[in-house]
């Protein structure tokens, strides 16, 4: 065996040993990870009405809680319902940092579509009112008579303060 | 002086039920006399709750601790600053300085029209009278910031007793910018009852004419002013004092300022309907009164303890009171509108569906849908908890996700709205003003997307703050060229010139220019990130491209509060380009866990922000939480662009006047009386 063959076998032996250690090491960072991810979906607890991972209360020990218990989940393999379940029975509804998508709270998720729907049409109602309404006559035919002072001064007028913005 | 505090602030509820009754009186009668004293004792109403504050903020000054108000937020040591800032610290003294703050605006406009608008003003008198009377109420009978501390003795008297030293201010609360941010947001508040008190007036009196509409306009557009910069400090105070690493958390306290701020906003551009094509009257009484609504709703949401908040003051029954005026307000808005409602018909119709008026009728749907989503899932809570006895809470992820699409869109329409011409907009004007605009923001998407913007929306904003910027450039640039052919004078003194020619609309081109600063920062956020460590001394922390070195802790004493300070030296490259000191302040007066001083370094890319988070266990390392946050300074800078567009849109246009020749006009020509005069206003732009 050459001694470039047996610093290869080396090498590869070493990161063969070396491969639980630091599938291990990104596990835990892919736990944490979406331990955190998890976290943002929840209130912290301790009364700061901020989500868990941006609880303002300097070295605040609800949210530390909060989070070690979400990372164990993670690293127990428990899916996200699960955590969710386990974090409602302990904390109550209180602890969703957004309504969850079902009962009650879909009522929550549905009201900005339905204003905005709501207002598209009172925006299309009111639109098509403002058209249907009549257009006064802006002016006498070809050759009639002509336009009377007033009413020239009143369309200067008017013409002005449309256009001064 | 508590006594003197407590007797002015009676006094002037006196003084204000005289200006309330003796104005309906002064209105039914309509004798001259009446309609004067009503007036005065408006006046003497504003001048008591003037004395009635001083007296609380002199009670503070003399540490006089047999206050309890003195007693609950100040203390011996506190530096005088904060003696004044204590008080709108809490639920008493903010409601006199509430008062405080409106009696500034009601004297004013008592005074500034005292002889103009003589049949307006006796409404607006007993109108604002009204409110007034409500505030007073409130600090005299309910929640009076000049209660004395009192013991029983044993012949069952009582008498004064008076502490040593009080309990200090919430150590939250002991930051410089506390000085200026509720004031600024107060004045929002209490600014938007002028607008609300001219309106109901107007409407009250069947006021002719449209010179009721630009008063609101213009009271409207100092209360938005002083609302938007209180809003932006209590997010830069949030950001700097909280240590969490942001600057808006979708807070009840947050989105009660937010929701009068939309709807103000809503009105402001759908005025111009009125004042240009006299339509939207119905719809622009309403926003004012919604906005009024929703400023006393908000206030009550935050101090009856109805939703949960970090800001809220201590729960009382003092919601029952503000529903009472809510009721009031409703009732007699809605009134008055079903009496006079046909003195609001339209006076136009809609000439074109792609015009400046549907435009503002886009916006106007945007941002009132952006308040009543926020509103809704600020009250959702509530009702969930009345519906099915449980409480779910409803945070960040709920209103961002909600939110986000409504902001692009209001940016969106930010940049169409002015390129479309009232009336109607050919095709033609549409290809020449949207061609570059649409290509630049396309320019500005792909730039971010090469920077590496990669998240959806965060790449949307920056398209779309580029097509609006572009917006803004092309018609300052048209507008400055026509200026500079005339006048040969600069670019910069063209704009300078054109502006100051039609300030509302240049002045409005400089608020959205703002706010599209204010997009950018906020686009940042998606691209924040944040390391936390335990750092012994001379032990480093990598974050991006910086790297934090713990040279030291020392510790530091004042009267009012001892500090713990890392001394951390901020690297770039491996070259030491500056120092930070983040700290935590212990108020041993308070009682209440120690605050944070975040050390934030700040540049147009990013804030490093460094939090000293404490220890994990005693005499541990300390923790050092850092975050680096894209961006931020734009929000910042684009604030105080706003601001100066607002306070250009308030300045006096400068007419120019083109001097017509005599020659051009044919002699023999019938002249018509007034339709030419010798000087017209010369006005420039593209319509």
């Amino acid at each position: 065996m050459t001694r470039a063959k047996k610093i290869a076998w080396i090498t590869v032996a070493c990161a063969v040993a070396a491969a639980p250690f630091a599938a291990s090491h990104l596990l835990a960072q892919q736990e944490s990870d979406r331990a955190k991810q998890i976290g943002g979906k929840f209130m912290c607890m301790c009364g700061c009405n901020e989500v868990l991972t941006q609880c303002n209360h300097v070295g605040c020990q609800t949210s530390k809680a909060m989070l070690k218990e979400i990372d164990d989940a993670v690293a127990q393999g428990k899916s996200e319902t699960q955590i969710t379940q386990m974090l409602v029975q302990e904390y109550g509804t209180a602890v969703y940092a957004e309504p969850p998508k079902s009962g009650f709270s879909l009522v929550a998720w549905s009201m900005p579509t339905v204003y905005l729907l709501l207002g598209l049409g009172l925006v299309v109602f009111v639109i098509s009112r403002w058209r249907k309404r009549g257009v006064p006559a802006a002016a006498g035919p070809a050759g009639g008579p002509a336009v009377s002072a007033e009413l020239l001064e009143r369309a200067r007028a008017q013409a002005a303060k449309e256009t001064d913005d | 002086m508590d006594i003197f505090g407590s007797f002015a602030l009676l006094l002037a509820f006196v003084c204000g039920v005289y200006a309330f009754v003796g104005g309906i009186a002064a209105i039914v009668t309509r004798h001259p006399l009446l309609i004067k004293s009503a007036r005065q004792a408006g006046i003497a109403t504003c001048v008591l709750i003037f004395t009635a504050t001083f007296s609380l903020v002199y009670l503070f000054f003399s540490e006089n601790y047999s206050v309890a108000y003195v007693v609950e937020h100040s203390n011996r040591d506190l530096p005088n600053l904060f003696k004044v800032t204590a008080l709108w610290s809490g639920q008493e003294g903010s409601l006199l300085f509430w008062s405080f703050l409106l009696a500034i605006y009601v004297i004013s406009v008592l005074l500034v029209y005292r002889n103009k608008n003589t049949e307006l003003m006796p409404y607006v008198g007993v109108i604002l009278a009204g409110v007034q009377l409500f505030f007073l109420t409130l600090s005299n009978f309910v929640v009076s910031p000049f209660k004395v501390l009192g013991v029983t003795n044993a012949e069952g008297l009582m008498h004064y007793v008076a502490r040593a030293d009080g309990n200090g201010l919430n150590p939250l609360l002991q930051y410089p910018e506390m000085a200026i941010h509720p004031p600024n947001l107060y004045s929002g508040y209490t600014g938007f009852t002028i607008p609300f008190a001219f309106a109901l007036a107007a409407l009250l009196a069947r006021y002719p004419g449209e010179k009721w509409i630009h008063l609101t306009r213009k009271w409207t557009m100092i209360a938005w002013g002083f609302q938007t910069v209180g809003i932006l400090l209590g997010a830069h105070w949030a950001y700097a004092v909280l240590g969490w690493g942001g600057y808006w958390g979708w807070d009840p306290v947050e989105n009660a300022s937010l929701l009068p701020w939309l709807s103000g906003t809503a009105f402001l551009h759908s005025v111009m309907m009125q004042e240009k094509r006299g339509m939207m009257k119905v719809w622009n009484v309403w926003l004012v009164f919604t906005t009024f609504i929703l400023c006393i709703l908000g206030t009550m949401l935050t101090r009856s303890g109805v939703v949960s908040s970090v800001h809220a003051f201590a729960q009382s029954s003092i919601g029952n009171w503000f529903v009472g005026f809510l009721i009031i307000i409703l009732s007699v808005c809605t009134i008055a509108y079903l009496k006079n409602r046909d003195y609001l018909k339209s006076e136009n119709q809609l000439d074109d569906i792609v015009s400046r008026e549907s435009s503002f009728l886009f916006n106007n749907l945007v941002l009132l849908v952006a308040c009543i989503a926020v509103l809704s899932g600020t009250l959702f809570p509530v009702f969930s908890e009345w519906f099915t006895g449980s409480r779910i809470s409803v945070g960040t992820p709920f209103f961002n996700k909600v939110n986000i699409p409504l902001g692009m869109l209001l940016l969106l329409l930010t940049g169409v709205g002015p390129l479309l011409a009232w009336r109607k907009t050919s095709a033609e004007s549409l290809k020449r003003n949207f061609t570059w605009p649409l290509i630049l923001g396309l320019v500005g998407g792909a730039v971010a997307f090469a920077l590496g913007y990669r998240e959806f929306y965060a790449i949307v904003c920056m398209t779309l703050c580029s097509f609006v910027a572009s917006t803004i450039v092309l018609e300052f640039y048209r507008g400055a060229r026509v200026v500079r052919a005339r006048s040969g004078a600069s670019w910069i003194a063209s704009c300078v010139d054109l502006t100051m020619r039609n300030t509302r609309r240049y002045g409005g081109y400089i608020v959205h220019f703002g706010m599209v600063l204010i997009f950018i920062g906020l686009a940042g956020s998606a691209f924040k990130s944040e390391v936390q460590k335990e750092m012994p001394i001379g032990s480093t922390m990598k974050i991006g491209p910086y790297e934090l070195l713990l040279q030291s802790i020392d510790q530091t004493q004042t009267k009012n509060y001892t500090a713990e300070r890392m001394i951390m030296e901020v690297m770039k490259n491996n070259k030491p380009i500056m120092m930070l000191y983040p700290e935590k302040r212990s108020f041993p007066a308070t009682n209440q866990p120690p605050g944070t001083m975040v050390a934030i370094y700040s540049t147009l890319r990013e804030d490093l922000y460094v939090v000293y988070a404490g220890q994990n266990e005693e005499n541990g390392p300390p923790v050092i939480h850092a975050f680096l946050n894209p961006l931020v300074k734009w929000i910042w800078f684009g604030g105080v662009i706003v601001v100066m567009g607002t306070i250009v849109a308030l300045m006096k246009e400068r007419k120019a006047v083109l001097v017509l020749s005599a020659a051009k006009e044919p002699a023999s020509a019938p002249r018509l009386a007034g339709a030419l005069t010798p000087t017209v206003t010369l006005r420039e732009g593209h319509d």
